[in-house]
């Protein structure tokens, strides 16, 4: 997922910014993403996007914008994908993986 | 006239334009599972990835695009996903190992790594690909044997920009 530091863009709708993001699929496995916003300490934070959770085909890019209250801001901080994986009739270990992305800026 | 046209024709340049190329190299992480973990059965009451014990271990890689952006966070099992039905606790054991990687200077990160209950956390302080495996054990209770069915556990590895 991209950009690492996205950069908050003003909306359409007052109170609310919005963050334009790029996920591409590099797991052939994997066909779902679910999009989740934590502050520093993993704690949930709403938003709202045309997908919370989104059907990616391998090697597909698809662009997406969240939507945060701006009052939430400076709470906001980790803005991730995680795979959703399927259930297997092997026993065996699954991989989860999750990219996060920094909305408190880069650092310095 | 052969002449002035021979003289001309020195001066004749070709059309030439500089067309710049320009690209931007921003941070990017991308985890890949490279392998599939498997639980062996080495004794009733003991499922295991690791080799010895019949399993597979997991491998996944990171790729990242610039050095110092991402640190990798991979967190071992402590439930299963799925399984059937248990009556009696399960003991979990797990580790996560550097086991390849595309650079040299990479090796320091087995050394560097911190260990935080269930998860270990890499400092991705160099720019290329990283492999990773984790090793997972769940012991039933009381030295019980596992009941017949599937069972799978999930490995979360998180790339979380610094």
């Amino acid at each position: 997922m991209t950009p690492a530091y996205p950069v908050v863009k003003p909306s359409h709708v007052a109170g609310v910014v919005k963050v334009e993001m790029s996920l591409l699929n590099s797991r052939e496995e994997i066909e779902w993403y679910q999009i989740e916003l934590f502050d520093l300490n993993w704690t949930n934070i709403p938003f709202a996007s045309s997908y919370r959770i989104i059907n990616i085909g391998y090697k597909e890019r698809k662009s997406f914008d969240v939507y945060i209250r701006k009052s939430d801001m400076d709470e906001a901080v980790y803005l991730c994908t995680t795979s959703k994986v399927r259930k297997t009739s092997k026993s065996r270990t699954l991989v989860s993986s999750r990219i996060c992305s920094r909305l408190d800026g880069e650092p310095a | 006239m052969k002449y002035l046209v021979t003289a001309l024709s020195l001066f004749a340049l070709p059309a030439l334009a500089n067309v710049p190329i320009t690209g931007t190299v921003e941070a990017k992480c991308v985890i890949q599972t490279t392998k599939d973990g498997v639980y062996g059965n080495p004794i009733a009451s003991k499922l295991s990835t690791t080799p010895a014990d019949g399993g597979v271990l997991p491998v996944i890689r990171f790729d990242v695009s610039l050095a110092d952006s991402y640190t990798a966070n991979i967190t071992h099992p402590t439930s299963f996903s799925t399984s059937p039905t248990l009556n009696d606790t399960v003991a979990w054991t797990g580790s996560t190992s550097v086991t390849q990687t595309s650079v040299a200077g990479m090796s320091a990160y087995e050394a560097a790594k911190v260990v935080v209950e269930n998860t270990t956390i890499f400092d991705l302080t160099l720019a290329g690909s990283t492999w990773f495996s984790t090793a997972s054990s769940a012991t039933y209770g009381s030295s019980k044997p596992f009941v017949g069915g599937v069972y799978t556990a999930l490995v979360q590895a998180s790339c979380i920009a610094k």
